[in-house]
C-alpha cells in the first residue's frame, strides 16, 4: 500500500518507510482529456510500456473522458480510444507495439465521451467506473490525469467533487488522487489560484503537480550520484565548484512542418505566445532541476522530506532587484535561420503563421511580439554551501541541439605546477550530467598525452544509461504515474515550492513588463542564442558550454 | 568504404535530425546482442572542410588512419561553391577500432556533410549541431585556398574550434597566402570566442621539424665553430607544390641567423631570391623548384666558414625520405645522418590533433615570411 508519513514517526521509521519499494496500488487511471495531444503521444504510449514491462497493478483500468476535436465519436466510444491510442503507440512508443501485450492493455481501456461542463457525462463516468471496478476487481481507488488546458481544472474539479467522485484524503484502501499537467498559473498570484482551486476538492496529499522533467533517469540518478558515492558529496560546495551551468537547448521551434511541402503541420503558438521560455522552462523545470543540484542532503528519502530539502534552495535563491535583472538575465526570440539544413522562419512569423493556421485573429500584442524564447540568467544561492557560486541557467528554442545537462564546473587547480604558464590551458575539470537526448553522465579530466614531454590534453570519462545497462531507459511519465498510483509524491512540486519557484520569477517578469520594449535581442535559428548572453558569463572569466 | 561514405545514392542520406539516432544504432548493430558495451573513441571533434568531392574523396580515405592515431569524432564537411545547388545531406559511418580477437573493442564515427551552391553557408550550422562538447574541437581547413583569403565560412566554421589546422602545401597563390597568413594568425589566436584558447597549425610547419632539428645541430657553434655566423649563401630545393615549405624553412633559418630582410625577387616563378642584411654584409637566400619528385624540401646548401676554409654544408634527402644527411664541401669529414620516421598524411594530421601548443618560433618565423612575401607584391 502507498507510504503515508506520518509526522509523529520517528526519524528512523520514517526512514524505514520511506526506502521500502512502493508498489502501485490497484486502481483505474482516469484521463481527462483522452483524445488530446498529450494523452495520444505521451500518456497511454506510457502506460502500454507499464503494462509490456509487467510493472502495473493487478488489478488496473484505464478510461478516457472527454471529447474529440470533432466533438462526437461515432460507434464504440472504447474502440475509438483503443484505435487512437494503437495509433500513438504505434507512433510514439519506446517499445514497438506487441499484439500480445496490446490485446491485454487495449481490453482495459475505455472511453467515455463527455463534456467537462456536463454534470450528466460525469454521472455516466461514476457508473462506467464502477462497472470497471466490478469488472478488474478494483477497490474504487482512483487517479484522475487532468490532461486538459489551465482554464479547465477548475471546472473538472468542481464537478467531480459534486458528482461525489472524490474520496476523502484519509480513505486508504480507495485512494483518490489527482494529476495537475503545468502551467500552474501565468504568475504568483493566477498559481495561488489554481492551487485553491484544486484544494477545493483535493487535500495536498491527494494532489501531484506533475513536472515531467522530474521523472527522468539522469534527474533521479543526480540525488544517487550527489547521496550513494562518497566522492562527489566532499566536493559539492563553494569551496571546490566554480559554477555551475543548467542548459535546456531544444533544437524545435514552435510550428512542426511537412519535410516534403514545408507546410505548417502542428504548432504550439497558441500556448507559447504570451507565456515565453521564462514561464515554460525556467520556472518549473530549471528550478525543480536546480533544486536537485543545490539541496541539502535529505535525512531520508520520504516525499516530503526530500521536498523539505529542495524547498530550502527555493528559499534560499536571490531575490532579484530590477537592476539584477537587467545585469544577469538575457533574453532573446529567434530568426530566421537554419534548422536540420533548412532555412527555418523566425518566431513572429510562425505566430502569424500558426493564428492564419487556426483561422483566429492574431492578438494586438502579437503583431510584434516580445515573447522570449531564449532565456539566459545569473543567479546565486545564499546559503553556506553555495555562497559565491554563481548557477548559470539558460534555454532556448531554435538552438542548434536537443540536449538538457546539468554542468557542475570545478575550480582551477592552484597555478603551480602543471598550470604554472602552461602551453595550453588547463582546462577545468567538469561533471556533465546530461538529461536528453542520451542520458549519462561525463566527467572531463586532465590526462597526460604518451610521450617524453609532458603535455595535457582534455579526456572524458563517459557513461552512458541505454549502453550501460542495455535496453531502453522508462520515459518520464512511466515513472511518475508509477509513483501515483505507489502514493509517491518525491517527484511531485508541492504547493509550496510552486509558490517559491514564481515568488523568484516574479521580479524579472515585473521588470521585463515595465521595460516592454519591441526590441528583444534576436538570434539566428540554429544559433547558440542571442550575443547578449555572454555578456551575462563573458565578464566573469566564463563560457557557455558548447553542447 | 570510399564509395559508401561518398555516395551520391539518396538510399544512404540520413536526415540530419537523425544523424545521432543511427550513430548509437550503427554502434548496437556492431556490438552485437548480449555484448559488452562497445567504447565510443573520441577524444576530439575533427572538423575536416573539403570545397570538391575529389578532394573529399582522397580524404575520406585516410579519416580511419588518422583515427586510430588519435580517436575523434570525424565531420567530413564538403561545400561545393559553384552554380549547382545542392541541400545538406548527411550519412553516417561507423567502423571498428582496436579489433582483437575478432571483436572491436572500441568504435570511430564519422558524419559526412554535403551541400553545394549556396547551401554551402549551411555547413556550420549542422556542424554546430553534431560537435560534441567537453572535447576539443579542431577544424583542418583542407581546401587549397589559403585560410586567410578563405572568408567567412573558415570564420563560421572555426566558431568553436581550439585549432584550426591548414596545410600550404599547394596553395593556389603562395605569395598572397603568405604575405596574408602572419597577421591571420595573430587575429585568429585572439578572436576565439569568449576569450578562448585557439592554435593555427600548418601541416608544413610540422614536415619541416626534422629539418629544423638538423639544421640547429649543423649550426651548432659546438659542432661548427663559426660556422652560424659566417653564412653567406642559402640555396633551398624542393619539389612541385612545396614552396611554402621551403619559405617558412628560410623564414626560420634566417631569423635564427639574425638576419634583416632587404630585398626580395621572383623570377618565372620557379625561383625566389631574397637579400639580407647583416653587420657582415649582405646575405643571399634562394627557393628554387625542381621539376620533378616529391613535394617537399629535398636539399639546404648553406655556404659558410667551416675549420677557417670557405666550404659549404649540404643538407640532402636520402633513403627515399627515411633519412637526412648533413654532407660538407670543402673539408675532409664524415656524413653525419639523421633518421626521419616515416610519417604519412594520415598520422600527421592524428598527431596535430593532440599537439595544441602555440609554437613561437612559428609564429616568428611566419612574420619573417610575410615580410618576404611583401618584397615580392
Amino acid at each position: 500500500m502507498a507510504i503515508e508519513l506520518d509526522t509523529g514517526a520517528t526519524a528512523r521509521e520514517q526512514t524505514a518507510a520511506a526506502t521500502r519499494a512502493m508498489l502501485p496500488q490497484p486502481c483505474q487511471l482516469v484521463i481527462f482529456g483522452a483524445p488530446g495531444d498529450l494523452s495520444w503521444r505521451k500518456l497511454l504510449p506510457a502506460v502500454y510500456n507499464l503494462n509490456v514491462d509487467g510493472v502495473l497493478p493487478s488489478h488496473f483500468a484505464v478510461v478516457g473522458f472527454g471529447l474529440p476535436a470533432e466533438g462526437t465519436v461515432k460507434g464504440d466510444p472504447d474502440e475509438w480510444i483503443r484505435n487512437r491510442a494503437r495509433d500513438g503507440i504505434t507512433r510514439f512508443s519506446r517499445q514497438d507495439l506487441d499484439e500480445g501485450h496490446w490485446a491485454d492493455f487495449a481490453r482495459a481501456l475505455f472511453f467515455v465521451p463527455g463534456s467537462f461542463n456536463d454534470a450528466h457525462a460525469y454521472a455516466v463516468l461514476k457508473a462506467r467506473m464502477e462497472a470497471v471496478d466490478q469488472q478488474f476487481g478494483i477497490p474504487g481507488s482512483r487517479v484522475y490525469y487532468l490532461a486538459v488546458p489551465p482554464g479547465l481544472v477548475d471546472l473538472c474539479v468542481t464537478r467531480l467533487k459534486d458528482a461525489g467522485l472524490v474520496n476523502d484524503p484519509d480513505e486508504q484502501t480507495a485512494f483518490t488522487r489527482v494529476i495537475v499537467e503545468k502551467p500552474i498559473g501565468r504568475d504568483l498570484d493566477s498559481a495561488r489560484e489554481v492551487i485553491a482551486t484544486v484544494s477545493k476538492a483535493f487535500a495536498e496529499n491527494q494532489t501531484y503537480r506533475i513536472d515531467h522533467y522530474l521523472g527522468k533517469e539522469t534527474v533521479q540518478n543526480l540525488l544517487v550520484l550527489r547521496f550513494a558515492n562518497s566522492i562527489f558529496e566532499p566536493l559539492w560546495n563553494g569551496k571546490y565548484i566554480d559554477h555551475v551551468q543548467i542548459t535546456v537547448s531544444e533544437e524545435e521551434g514552435l510550428a512542426q512542418y511537412d519535410p516534403l511541402t514545408g507546410d505548417m503541420l502542428a504548432t504550439r503558438a497558441g500556448y507559447f505566445e504570451g507565456v515565453g521560455a521564462l514561464r515554460d522552462m525556467v520556472q518549473n523545470h530549471m528550478l525543480q532541476v536546480l533544486c536537485i543540484v543545490a539541496m541539502e542532503p535529505p535525512w531520508s528519502l520520504g516525499p516530503d522530506v526530500v521536498r523539505d530539502a529542495k524547498i530550502g534552495v527555493l528559499n534560499c535563491l536571490r531575490p532579484m532587484t530590477p537592476r539584477d535583472v537587467e545585469k544577469n538575465v538575457v533574453r532573446g526570440q529567434y530568426i530566421e535561420g537554419d534548422a536540420d539544413g533548412k532555412r527555418v522562419p523566425g518566431y513572429r512569423k510562425e505566430v502569424r503563421d500558426a493564428f492564419a493556421m487556426m483561422h483566429k485573429p492574431l492578438p494586438p500584442s502579437s503583431v510584434n511580439s516580445t515573447t522570449e524564447t531564449f532565456v539566459a540568467m545569473k543567479m546565486f544561492i545564499d546559503n553556506w554551501r553555495w555562497a559565491g557560486v554563481p548557477f548559470y541557467l539558460r534555454t532556448g528554442k531554435r538552438l542548434p541541439k536537443r540536449a538538457s545537462e546539468v554542468a557542475i564546473q570545478f575550480k582551477d587547480v592552484p597555478h603551480v605546477l602543471f598550470n604554472d604558464h602552461p602551453d595550453v590551458p588547463l582546462e577545468p575539470t567538469v561533471l556533465s550530467l546530461r538529461v536528453q537526448p542520451e542520458e549519462g553522465l561525463s566527467m572531463r579530466i586532465a590526462s597526460k598525452l604518451p610521450g617524453p614531454k609532458v603535455r595535457i590534453y582534455p579526456v572524458k570519462m563517459e557513461f552512458n544509461y541505454a549502453s550501460s545497462f542495455g535496453g531502453q531507459t522508462p520515459e518520464a511519465y512511466e515513472r511518475l504515474l508509477l509513483d501515483v498510483m505507489a502514493g509517491d509524491a518525491t517527484l511531485f512540486m508541492r504547493r509550496d515550492a510552486v509558490e517559491s519557484a514564481w515568488r523568484f520569477v516574479m521580479p524579472i517578469l515585473d521588470a521585463w513588463e515595465a521595460h516592454r520594449s519591441r526590441d528583444i535581442p534576436e538570434y539566428q535559428c540554429g544559433s547558440w542564442g542571442p550575443i547578449e548572453a555572454d555578456r551575462i558569463i563573458e565578464p566573469d572569466g566564463r563560457q557557455w558550454r558548447t553542447l | 568504404m570510399t564509395a559508401d561514405v561518398l555516395t551520391t545514392d539518396p538510399e544512404c542520406l540520413v536526415p540530419l535530425r537523425d544523424v545521432e539516432r543511427t550513430l548509437v544504432r550503427k554502434m548496437k548493430e556492431l556490438q552485437g546482442p548480449g555484448a559488452a558495451p562497445v567504447l565510443r573513441a573520441r577524444m576530439a571533434n575533427l572538423v575536416i572542410f573539403c570545397n570538391s568531392l575529389e578532394q573529399a574523396i582522397r580524404i575520406n580515405a585516410h579519416i580511419p588512419e588518422i583515427e586510430a592515431v588519435h580517436p575523434a569524432r570525424a565531420l567530413l564537411v564538403v561545400g561545393e561553391l559553384g552554380p549547382e545547388e545542392r541541400d545538406v545531406t548527411a550519412r553516417v559511418t561507423v567502423r571498428p577500432l582496436n579489433v582483437v580477437g575478432g571483436r572491436a573493442h572500441a568504435l570511430a564515427e564519422q558524419v559526412t556533410l554535403h551541400a553545394a551552391g549556396a547551401a554551402v553557408e549551411r555547413l556550420p550550422f549542422a556542424v554546430r549541431a553534431l560537435v560534441i562538447g567537453d572535447l576539443p574541437t579542431n577544424l583542418w581547413w583542407a581546401a587549397p585556398q589559403p585560410p586567410p583569403l578563405a572568408g567567412p565560412l573558415l570564420h563560421d566554421l572555426s566558431e568553436n574550434a581550439q585549432q584550426i589546422m591548414y596545410d600550404s602545401l599547394g596553395w593556389e597563390n603562395p605569395v598572397r597566402g603568405v604575405a596574408a597568413t602572419a597577421s591571420w594568425l595573430d587575429r585568429i589566436e585572439r578572436g576565439g570566442s569568449g576569450g578562448r584558447w585557439r592554435v593555427a597549425s600548418d601541416l608544413n610547419w610540422r614536415r619541416l621539424k626534422y629539418w629544423r632539428r638538423l639544421l640547429t645541430q649543423a649550426l651548432d657553434p659546438a659542432s661548427a665553430p663559426g660556422a652560424a655566423e659566417s653564412v653567406t649563401e642559402v640555396v633551398v630545393e624542393h619539389g612541385p607544390h612545396a614552396v611554402v615549405q621551403a619559405w617558412e624553412l628560410v623564414a626560420w633559418l634566417s631569423r635564427r641567423l639574425g638576419w634583416r630582410l632587404h630585398a626580395g625577387k621572383v623570377r618565372d616563378s620557379v625561383e625566389m631570391a631574397w637579400t639580407f642584411s647583416t653587420a657582415k654584409g649582405p646575405r643571399l637566400v634562394r627557393v628554387d623548384r625542381l621539376d620533378e619528385g616529391p613535394p617537399e624540401v629535398r636539399r639546404i646548401r648553406i655556404a659558410c666558414m667551416l675549420e677557417g676554409k670557405p666550404a659549404a654544408m649540404n643538407l640532402v634527402v636520402e633513403e627515399e625520405g627515411r633519412r637526412l644527411a648533413i654532407r660538407l664541401e670543402g673539408v675532409e669529414a664524415a656524413p653525419r645522418t639523421m633518421t626521419v620516421p616515416a610519417l604519412s598524411a594520415a598520422e600527421l594530421i592524428g598527431r596535430q590533433l593532440s599537439d595544441r601548443e602555440r609554437d613561437p618560433a612559428f609564429r616568428e618565423s611566419m612574420a619573417v615570411a610575410q615580410g618576404m612575401a611583401q618584397s615580392l607584391l
